[in-house]
């Protein structure tokens, strides 16, 4: 909501009619005559070698699955092999003008598009730089198998690792692209320019829209191409991806060389089904996929229907919108109308679609006729073509040998090292920037106003009198977070974030104000209310290099973004087999005073997500220090926060919230006061609720509560814990994430089995009911309070003298709550 | 079977009631259908009538008393049938308490408690901290009473038990030694000796023997190592082949008892006891007196090393495959013991080292010799004093005189 942009009245209340252009549907025209002067003979014998190579790789893989053998050689496949036979036009004219620059994002069916992408990158690359590649990728770890015995040219080579590499991966070889952890419908190679293939139906819709900012905001060469398919126009991501990558903003908003849209390709591979439902005429309305773009903005998204059964057509296409790119009149939406002869998978009876249509479609055979095309023209002779088709079939079968032989391509050995996948499971790494450069601001960070304004603030809460400040004078959460952002922004030159009233606002919880003046809108800006694109957006500006802060407001939105999530940003570091990072520190924040879709803590869900690191800091000083470590890693952090809290004071930390750089390290719980008697352990800002249980607790009862901030959820180190346990032998856990399925329950169980002997009770879990939140005037009654922890430890740990208690904690009322479902 | 009578929860809301009036004296006989107290709400005031015959034990509470809902109010028993009261007043009622001696020890009064008297049951355990303290501190917790969630043991208890119990002892000075279960074998020898000496009538023996003789030919055994028939004889095999000869001279002694019967061997089946690191274990050499030296002393030293292994035929372990058993002491320096029977045998040699004695060397000139202990411990149900005594002369003899030629 920029002031400068005025809505007028007068003219948003004036009659007019919106008007569409013309969608261009299959406009090319040109003869392969007529394209004889672009092309040279090499190039257009390269189109039919590369769109063979596909062919027959796929081949391949149809054979083992369905007769289990390839030309004499048995192997059993049993994992998913999704193909594209009959598509390879649109995958080899697509790719034909894309250099190692360019990045292209794929979907569950993108062998051939992997393939295709590579030889391109392969034939526009310099030698030296190939080998380069090659022989650090993994240590020359594939390059060593393929280059052995083999004399032929570096770029022979490099198709030899290309197709072996790919093989190797959809065989869950360690050999393979990605150690055999991405597997065919998400095998990649990001040197080559192969971005991730996603095995989620229009994944790739909002990741490639990130990975076209970091090429936008950092200035990189290339373009980006998400390749998605028909059906998953449907998927919301998609949409939202769409709608953030053509925000009015880059073109209205944004300055200098930042002005225009993203160089970004959303190309529909177009092949009529999503799975077995047909996309048009049965189970979507658009009848050609292009006609979305009309519904997108004035440019229509340069929105083309093309023939994507001619590879001259596609190539003809991507050129002229890579042209628009250039200009940054991105993005563009590509309808691309191509046709499977294989089904969605092999185990498809293609039982719905006729033998009649098949037939049809075969006669419009992209290679058949292409290869029709280049004999009537005289380019090349039947015998010389026999021996591109040889060549072919030769590689594709020397590495199907040697991806299959256990020796030479064996599989992650988890007999000898079960912890191998964990260790790929965080990138772990530590840098203060993640790129060089100068980051862009626009004011000195000694002239922040926000700075000036903290500057007067008490960093400690309490005077020498241990009399509290008031809150206006106190340095409160949201200003800790916000020292830590401001002082990445100043070192790290690829650090942006964006997501919900984030520029102007200041946020919706003023922890940005002062972000604004500091920082042009390529670093800062409002997205879309798009949860979905802002964590898929987040994840492909990672992916590609650069650090980022999503924000989705309130944590009650997580749902919104559930694949990005859960599916996305968790898993592309352990997929890619550690070659992705995923820099990404997702801000979360967990409401009150709100009700039922405002005001949940979510952690558990967060938690429950392997791949994702998980914190939760309820003071000042531990909200600065863990943000700062946060934005060192290179790992995904979701980084909870709470409304109830943003302007408490540091009310543990005497020597005060530094006012340098510090960090706090993910996973290590705090013990925020010493005790004896008993140990509360608390997630969030429940802290709070346990210091008014503890001091309850010692004046009325006389027992000395030790109180523990987990602080982090994910990791964890529990011997602090443990200690705590071992010396008063009871513990009760709390936090605001409603009891059932809590995590602050996982917490309980490894704490009992770590410190079972030390125990004088079980441990008690205090959560919030599981209920609706209720509004504000009966969120005592919901959330955790102080009586509720003494409650519990009356009732399940130490009876309490004189203790009358007002919230049933005993064993009966969990079973009849747990029969009952609530 | 004493039953609890509890405070009626009336509706809902209702936490409490104020008894008004009791109607029954402790120790008085009441029926059903007798009004033991009345009560008040806020609102109204009700009778409690008893729904069983017999005493009441106690009361619990007294009239003008708030007790929460579901409280026990008085304990109903028959005639000398203990009720603990609690000695608690009405404003302490929230603490749980365990009450071994009535039938359902309910979890008292939260006002929102429900819990059943299966759940109560769980009253008798005790937390793994509690169990850990009273175990290292030698507490009996089958004397505490739990005043833990459900009656449950914790340490709070012990605490109070540990200064009220001085009896229990070993409240210090545990951390200095630790209790381990008794391995299967250590249990069998425990069961087996106490056994022995609890059923028989044993007396022990000792006498010497000129060994001179003795380790002469030991001396002689071992200049013939290297050469390729060596047998490595030992001490004890020579001592048991001269006992093998006095058995012979003195077949009761080679015999087990069996209730009013003596079993009488007809070959000496020669119990061995052998040290290992488990335990005692006693093989047996069946038919010893018709092996050579040489075959007895192989034999020997092959079953020990079985023993040590642990792969010995646990069928020669048994004591009643043995007719006579020999311990042998000597070569840790034991000079005296008092060998215990390996029951239903009679008799146990116990064989000791040998030291140098004073002894008339002839001509009135003395001299130190060496000599051998030897203790016989026998069964005085099966032997007398006599024939042991001559038997225990009888192997002094053949060991002063020993010739394995």
């Amino acid at each position: 909501m920029p002031k400068n942009q005025f809505i007028d009245p007068e003219k948003i209340r004036k009659k007019g009619e919106i008007t569409f252009l013309p969608i261009p549907v299959n406009s090319y025209d040109r003869s392969f005559k007529d394209e004889r002067e672009n092309f040279r003979n090499d190039d257009l014998l390269r189109i039919y070698h590369d769109m063979l190579l596909v062919r027959e790789f796929e081949t391949m893989l149809n054979l083992i699955k369905t007769t289990g053998e390839y030309r004499g050689l048995t192997y059993n496949h049993p994992g998913p092999a999704h193909l594209s036979i009959g598509q390879e036009a649109a995958a080899v004219g697509m790719a034909y003008h894309l250099d190692a620059d360019d990045f292209i994002f794929g979907s569950h069916r993108s062998h051939g598009e992997i393939l295709a992408k590579g030889l391109s990158a392969i034939h526009k690359s310099e030698d030296e730089w190939l080998e380069s590649v090659m022989k650090s990728y993994f240590d020359g770890l594939i390059y060593d198998i393929v280059a052995k015995d083999h004399q032929k040219t570096v770029k022979e080579a490099a198709k030899r690792f290309l197709v072996y590499g790919t093989l190797a991966e959809i065989f869950a070889r360690i050999t393979g692209f990605n150690k055999g952890l991405g597997g065919s419908m998400h095998a990649f190679f990001t040197p080559f320019g192969i971005y991730p293939n996603n095995a989620i139906v229009g994944g790739s819709g909002d990741i490639a829209v990130g990975a076209a900012l970091f090429k936008k905001v950092n200035r990189r060469k290339g373009t980006v191409i998400a390749n998605i398919g028909d059906a998953s126009m449907a998927c919301g991501p998609v949409w939202e991806g769409i709608s953030f990558a053509t925000m009015d903003q880059f073109t209205q908003l944004w300055e200098g060389d930042m002005k225009g849209g993203l160089p970004l390709i959303i190309n529909i591979m177009n092949n009529h089904y999503g799975m077995g439902g047909q996309t048009s005429g049965e189970t979507m309305g658009y009848g050609m996929a292009a006609r979305i773009g009309a519904g997108v903005n004035k440019d229509q998204m340069h929105a083309e229907r093309i023939d994507g059964m001619d590879p001259l057509a596609v190539i003809d296409a991507f050129k002229r919108k890579m042209k628009v790119l250039e200009e940054k009149k991105g993005p563009v939406l590509l309808d691309t109308v191509t046709y499977r002869f294989s089904g969605h998978s092999p185990s498809d009876a293609s039982s719905y679609r006729s033998r009649e249509e098949m037939e049809a479609w075969q006669q419009h055979d992209c290679i058949f006729n292409y290869r029709s095309k280049l004999i009537e023209n005289n380019i090349i002779g039947e015998d010389a073509l026999k021996a591109i088709d040889d060549e072919v079939n030769e590689l594709v079968f020397e590495m199907f040998g040697m991806a299959i032989d256990d020796e030479m391509s064996p599989r992650m050995n988890l007999d000898k090292d079960p912890e191998l996948i964990g260790e790929v499971m965080f990138s772990g790494q530590r840098l203060d920037a993640m790129a060089e450069g100068e980051p862009e601001t626009l004011i000195p960070l000694e002239d922040n106003p926000r700075r000036k304004q903290i500057a007067g603030k008490e960093r400690y809460a309490f005077d020498a009198e241990g009399k509290a400040y008031s809150k206006m004078k106190q340095y409160q959460l949201r200003d800790g977070i916000f020292e830590a952002l401001i002082d990445r922004f100043y070192k790290d030159p690829t650090l942006i974030a964006f997501g919900e009233e984030n520029r102007d606002w200041g946020g919706a919880f003023a922890v940005y104000r002062g972000l604004t003046e500091a920082l042009p809108y390529n670093r800062l800006f409002n997205s879309p209310i798009s949860e979905g694109a802002i964590v898929g957006a987040a994840t492909g500006y990672a992916m590609c290099g650069g650090r980022v802060i999503p924000e989705i407001m309130y944590c009650d939105f997580l749902g919104r973004a559930g694949d990005e999530v859960f599916n996305q940003l968790p898993k592309w570091q352990a997929m890619s087999g550690n070659i992705i990072k995923m820099p990404v520190v997702l801000r979360v924040s967990v409401g009150s005073k709100y009700g039922a879709q405002h005001s949940q803590d979510w952690t558990s869900l967060v938690a429950h997500i392997p791949g994702l690191k998980v914190v939760f800091p309820a003071t000042p000083y531990d909200a600065k220090g863990l943000m700062n470590a946060a934005l060192q890693g290179t790992d995904p952090v979701v980084f909870f926060e709470s409304q109830r809290i943003y302007d408490i004071g540091e009310q543990f930390h005497k020597e005060g919230v530094p006012e340098g750089y510090y960090e706090i390290p993910l996973g290590e719980p705090d013990i925020k006061r010493e005790g004896s008697d008993i140990t509360i352990l608390t997630v969030g800002a429940t802290l709070y609720r346990a210091v008014e249980a503890a001091d309850i607790l010692q004046d009325k009862y006389g027992i000395s509560a030790e109180i523990i901030d987990a602080r982090s959820l994910v990791p964890f180190n529990y011997e602090p814990v443990v200690e705590s346990v071992k010396k008063s032998g009871r513990i009760v856990l709390a936090g605001d994430a409603s009891e059932r399925g809590s995590f602050l329950n996982d917490m309980a169980r490894n704490i009992t089995e770590l410190a079972f002997d030390y125990l004088d009770a079980p441990a008690m879990v205090v959560g919030s009911r599981n209920w609706i939140t209720p509004a504000y005037e009966l969120e005592d009654y919901f959330f955790p309070q102080a009586g509720w922890i003494i409650d519990a430890i009356h009732t399940g740990i130490l009876p309490l003298e004189g203790h009358i208690v007002k919230n049933d904690f005993s064993g009966r009322a969990r079973i009849e709550r747990a029969k009952r479902g609530i | 079977m004493a039953t609890q009578i509890k405070m009626p929860r009336q509706g809902q809301s209702v936490e409490s009631c104020i008894i008004s009036k009791l109607y029954v004296e402790e120790g008085s006989e009441v029926r059903e259908g007798d009004l033991l107290f009345s009560y008040e709400t806020d609102k109204a005031s009700f009778e409690y009538e008893s729904e069983k015959d017999g005493i009441l034990l106690k009361w619990l509470f007294s009239e003008g008393d708030e007790v929460p809902v579901l409280e026990t109010v008085c304990i109903i028993g028959s005639e000398g049938e203990k009720a603990d009261g609690r000695g608690e007043k009405p404003n302490q009622m929230n603490v749980q308490k365990n009450e071994d001696d009535v039938s359902s020890a309910e979890h008292s009064g939260t006002g929102l408690e429900t819990r059943t008297g299966k759940d109560a049951r769980r009253g008798s355990g005790i937390s793994p901290r509690a169990r850990k303290m009273a175990e290292a501190k030698g507490i009996d917790i089958s004397k505490i009473k739990g005043s833990g969630p459900v009656g449950r043991i914790i340490v709070r208890d012990l605490e109070g038990a540990e200064a009220a119990d001085p009896a229990t002892g070993r409240a210090t000075g545990m951390e200095d030694c630790r209790d381990e279960p008794l391995t299967n074998i250590r249990k069998i020898i425990a069961r087996s000796m106490h056994q022995s000496l609890q059923n028989s009538a044993q007396l022990t023996h000792h006498m010497g023997a000129d060994a001179r003789k003795l380790l002469a030919t030991r001396e002689m055994i071992k200049e013939g190592k290297g050469e390729e028939r060596y047998v490595d004889i030992t001490i004890n095999d020579l001592v048991c082949f001269a006992l093998m000869k006095a058995l012979a001279a003195h077949p009761r002694v080679n015999s087990q008892l069996h209730g009013e019967t003596i079993r009488l061997f007809k070959h000496v089946n020669l119990g061995i006891a052998v040290d290992t690191e488990r335990g005692l274990m006693v093989p047996v050499i069946e038919k010893a007196d018709t092996l050579s030296i040489e075959e007895f002393s192989k034999r020997a030293a092959d079953l020990a090393g079985q023993c040590r292994r642990g792969a010995v035929d646990p069928d020669i372990l048994k004591p009643d495959k043995g007719s006579f058993t020999v311990s042998n002491l000597g070569n840790y320096g034991v000079e005296m013991f008092t060998p215990v029977i390996n029951l239903p045998q009679t008799a146990i040699l116990g064989v000791n080292t040998i030291v140098p004695r004073p002894a008339g060397l002839g001509g009135g000139v003395y001299g130190f010799v060496p000599y051998i202990g030897l203790s016989l411990t026998y069964d005085h149900r099966a032997l007398d004093g006599g024939e042991a005594t001559r038997f225990l002369k009888r192997l002094a003899e053949e060991i002063e005189n020993i010739d394995i030629k």
